[in-house]
């Protein structure tokens, strides 16, 4: 019951961040010089004054600023994103059709990362200073280092250009035209590359906190103790430890949730992945102030949600925590 | 293109009749049969932000729009009109009236016949009023009557002779009237879903990842289209595009979807092959716009200086990775074959460039300081790709060799363009022009006086005032008689150049990447501005 009321707490708290986000990130873009009709006047070379001035008009970009924000104040808290010009389309639209392919991509890469970093971590971390705790880290560290870009294009050259053996890039292969269950093993295919060359680097992450975190418990009394009276190392290492030890990844991975939603502008681009990152950063060269705005209103939305989540298990982790 | 009436019936009958593969065979086509079906998959690069050609002239809108909407004229490979939704035209001797008869038996995709109807409505109400191209191609059409369903007559105020090279499936798409009328056209539901009567019906728009085309089985072109699909594929980044090329994912890339670093390797490609043809209406030119509103650049001599300092040859070859060639004036060399083109003016290619551009300088009072500089100047970096930093770059090694210390800004495209067109916060700009089909379309703008207009770009940035210039250039616009023509473009080359307002650096050479599987699909100027109807794939 408690625990409710304290995320009762947390929730109306965090009404007015994502308000302020809103507030902020309304004037902020508008710091950026130039406009969405300049831009777009731009790209089509030939446009005339009147189109231009058409254009401006259209977008409502010739109102006042503090009219074009009480609009868009009262649009979204009715959860009406707007309307994106440049794109001719509703910005929720734009939006939701991205988000299935970012989230795909992101909890793949982001889940396999961490499950997979915390057993390497554990496992480092046991065997402290041996052969396999030095091979762990080698490994973790050149992951760590290596750009994302490179490693998507070098994973492309491999595995598609010589081998043959993946999709390039993409989403799913259209000219095939596959359906049903077919469809699903395409796009796990198409998945595979942007999905590890984003995965690598959070894993290297994850290992080297849960390696660290780890270490940290093992001179803990309540260790010593476990010990002390018998247990199996097996038991003191997942009965005990291991919940203690993954609350600083935990905490990390609730931060780095975040970018679950922002997507990974690099690997959407070298493999042609349709996610929000993209999506955003074309927002943003194109001035396309609603979609952005909409962008960052999803985006902050569901990170306040992610971190109410991670805050509710950390709870359950860790009964200590609140008060 | 004059007053005469042309015999279009017979010429059109000859299109048909000869296997098109004669005309215009891309290298590999010849001896096989085109088979009908198959799945095309092209690159576009970027992806375009609206499907709404009517309204949006974007370059990467065409490429999907013209397999789906379709303009009167097509053109031939010496850029002569060609039938297409108008079946044949007369033009009267006074150039003020243009009547079409229209293709019979046209349906859009949606069902509804095509008429003459929708050919006046394309015009008045939505090329006329929202193409951004609409106010200069279109500024001497006052209205189009329709006598019969099958009949378009075009009233001009004056004669336009670039108006017939202004016709094409991406210049003016015909759209049609019931599903515009009453509705603002930018936020008409077929915007992003247009319907025409071309080749291809749009199917669906997966944003960030393609747009997919199918066959139109009622297209009114017997046995047209061979393709059962068309895939256009997104990928922004340039080494991925060229991998999904190489790997045979995808058949097709044109413009600069290839990096020019990239294609010297795709040529070597045993599975790829490449076309430089294809790019007859774009005449795309690479220059410098000065701004004359700054005291240095407002002296002829220092502008006659720098374009003496430029090395054209070294720009083509190291920048361009040999796809271009220099360029001499105003108008590109593709206007050769019209005559429009003269290479008759003053040359900045001389041995001596760098002694007579030291000497300019000295003469007009821009000794060299301690260091070996006379002044600075700002070079605003072209935000549209690598490219343009790297020519930058060399922009200002060949300016030091005169004393002038160029320096290079680099800022995002929203902000490139406020500068360079509205804030006019600039010294020299390195943007890019393509001329289009006829020098009214696409060069006029840029040196006439009445096109300073703030706020618009790529118009008159430069503060140019010629009266010389702007009368020959208005004269150009209406003169009918060819030869005529060419001499008031001749001579204006020639002012231009001795003012030069700008450098006139390259002639970009695109090139096309396809696979050879692909064939037919290169099949006249316009290139990938027209519909792939007869493109076919072998398997």
């Amino acid at each position: 019951m408690r625990r409710w009321r304290y995320f009762g707490y947390r929730l109306a708290f965090a009404l007015p961040v994502v308000f302020g986000i809103l507030v902020l990130n309304f004037f902020l873009i508008q710091l950026a010089p130039g406009d969405a009709a300049s831009v777009l006047a731009g790209e089509s070379g030939a446009a005339s004054p009147e189109y231009t001035a058409m254009l401006r008009e259209k977008f409502g970009l010739d109102r006042p600023l503090l009219e074009q924000f009480w609009a868009y104040i009262g649009n979204a808290l009715q959860f009406n994103l707007g309307y994106s010009f440049r794109n001719d389309s509703p910005v929720f639209e734009l939006i939701l059709a991205r988000l299935g392919p970012t989230l795909l991509l992101m909890l793949t890469a982001f889940g396999a990362a961490l499950t997979l970093g915390t057993a390497l971590g554990v496992l480092a971390a046991v065997a402290r200073n041996s052969w396999r705790d030095a091979l762990i880290s080698v490994v973790t560290l050149i992951c760590y280092a290596t750009p994302v870009f490179w490693l998507g294009l070098m994973l492309i050259v491999v595995f598609s250009v010589n081998l043959n053996w993946l999709p390039t890039s993409g989403f799913e292969n259209i000219a095939e035209g596959y359906e049903g269950w077919e469809r699903w093993v395409d796009i796990g295919r198409h998945l595979i590359m942007p999905g590890t060359a984003l995965g690598l680097f959070y894993l290297a992450l994850y290992t080297r906190v849960m390696r660290a975190s780890m270490l940290e418990q093992t001179g803990m009394d309540y260790v010593t103790t476990a010990r002390a009276k018998g247990q199996t190392e097996r038991k003191i290492v997942f009965g005990h430890m291991l919940r203690n030890a993954f609350l600083p990844v935990l905490t990390m991975a609730g931060v780095q949730a975040g970018n679950l939603i922002g997507g990974s502008v690099v690997v959407e681009t070298v493999f042609g992945w349709p996610g929000l990152g993209t999506l955003a950063f074309n927002a943003l060269q194109s001035r396309d102030l609603n979609l952005l705005l909409g962008i960052f209103f999803i985006s902050a939305s569901l990170v306040v949600i992610i971190n109410l989540v991670v805050e509710l298990l950390t709870i359950t982790l860790d009964p200590r925590i609140q008060a | 293109m004059s007053g005469i009436p042309t015999p279009h019936l017979s010429r059109r009958a000859l299109l048909l009749a000869s296997a098109a593969t004669a005309i215009a065979a891309p290298p590999a086509a010849e001896a096989q049969t085109p088979r009908p079906g198959g799945t095309m998959v092209m690159i576009v690069n970027p992806e375009p932000a609206t499907l709404a050609t009517y309204a949006v002239s974007a370059g990467n809108i065409p490429p999907i729009t013209t397999q789906i909407y379709e303009g009167l004229l097509t053109y031939d490979w010496d850029l002569k009109p060609q039938p297409l939704l108008a079946k044949s035209w007369t033009v009267s001797a006074d150039g003020k009236t243009i009547t079409f008869k229209l293709q019979e038996g046209v349906t859009f995709h949606n069902g509804a016949a095509f008429t003459s109807a929708d050919v006046a409505y394309s015009f008045m109400e939505i090329a006329k009023k929202v193409n951004p191209n609409g106010p200069v191609i279109l500024r001497e059409l006052e209205a189009v009557e329709t006598p019969d369903a099958m009949t378009a007559v075009f009233k001009l105020a004056n004669p336009a002779p670039y108006l017939m090279m202004s016709l094409s499936s991406n210049n003016i798409p015909i759209i049609c009237k019931s599903v515009f009328e009453g509705t603002v056209p930018m936020q008409n539901p077929s915007a992003n879903r247009p319907i025409g009567t071309g080749p291809f019906k749009f199917a669906a728009w997966e944003r960030g990842q393609f747009v997919r085309l199918d066959k139109n089985d009622k297209y009114w072109k017997p046995g047209l289209p061979l393709l059962n699909r068309i895939i256009a594929r997104f990928i922004p980044d340039a080494a991925t595009r060229s991998a999904a090329l190489e790997t045979g994912e995808a058949h097709y890339a044109a413009y600069s979807a290839v990096n020019a670093a990239d294609i010297k390797r795709m040529q070597a490609n045993p599975i790829l092959d490449s076309t430089t043809r294809g790019y007859g209406t774009t005449a795309a030119t690479s220059v410098l716009e000065f701004n004359m509103r700054r005291p240095h650049l407002a002296k002829k001599e220092v502008r006659q200086a720098i374009c003496y300092a430029i090395d054209r040859q070294f720009i083509v070859d190291n920048i361009l990775y040999g796809f271009g060639k220099p360029a001499v004036g105003p108008l590109s060399s593709v206007f050769s074959t019209s005559g429009w083109f003269t290479a008759d003016v003053r040359r900045f290619d001389v041995a001596n460039r760098l002694e007579i551009a030291n000497k300019l300088l000295d003469d007009a009072g821009y000794p060299r300081g301690a260091n070996g500089v006379r002044f600075g100047l700002h070079l605003e970096i072209n935000s549209f790709g690598e490219q343009w930093l790297r020519q930058g770059e060399y922009l200002k090694q060949a300016l030091a060799q005169i004393g002038i210390n160029l320096t290079l800004r680099s800022e995002d495209t929203a902000t490139w363009l406020r500068r360079c067109y509205t804030d006019y916060d600039f010294d020299i700009n390195e943007p890019f022009y393509s001329a289009g089909a006829d020098p009214v379309i696409g060069v006029h703008r840029h040196y006439v006086s009445s096109a300073i207009r703030q706020g618009t770009t790529f118009v008159n940035n430069k503060d140019y005032r010629s009266p010389v210039v702007d009368k020959l250039m208005d004269d150009a616009t209406r003169e009918l008689d060819p030869k005529k023509r060419a001499d008031l473009y001749h001579a204006a080359q020639k002012q231009m150049v001795e003012d030069s307002p700008g450098a006139w650096l390259a002639e970009v050479q695109y090139v096309t990447i396809f696979n050879k599987k692909l064939h037919d699909h290169t099949m006249g100027p316009l290139g990938t501005y027209e519909a792939f109807s007869r493109a076919w794939l072998e398997r």
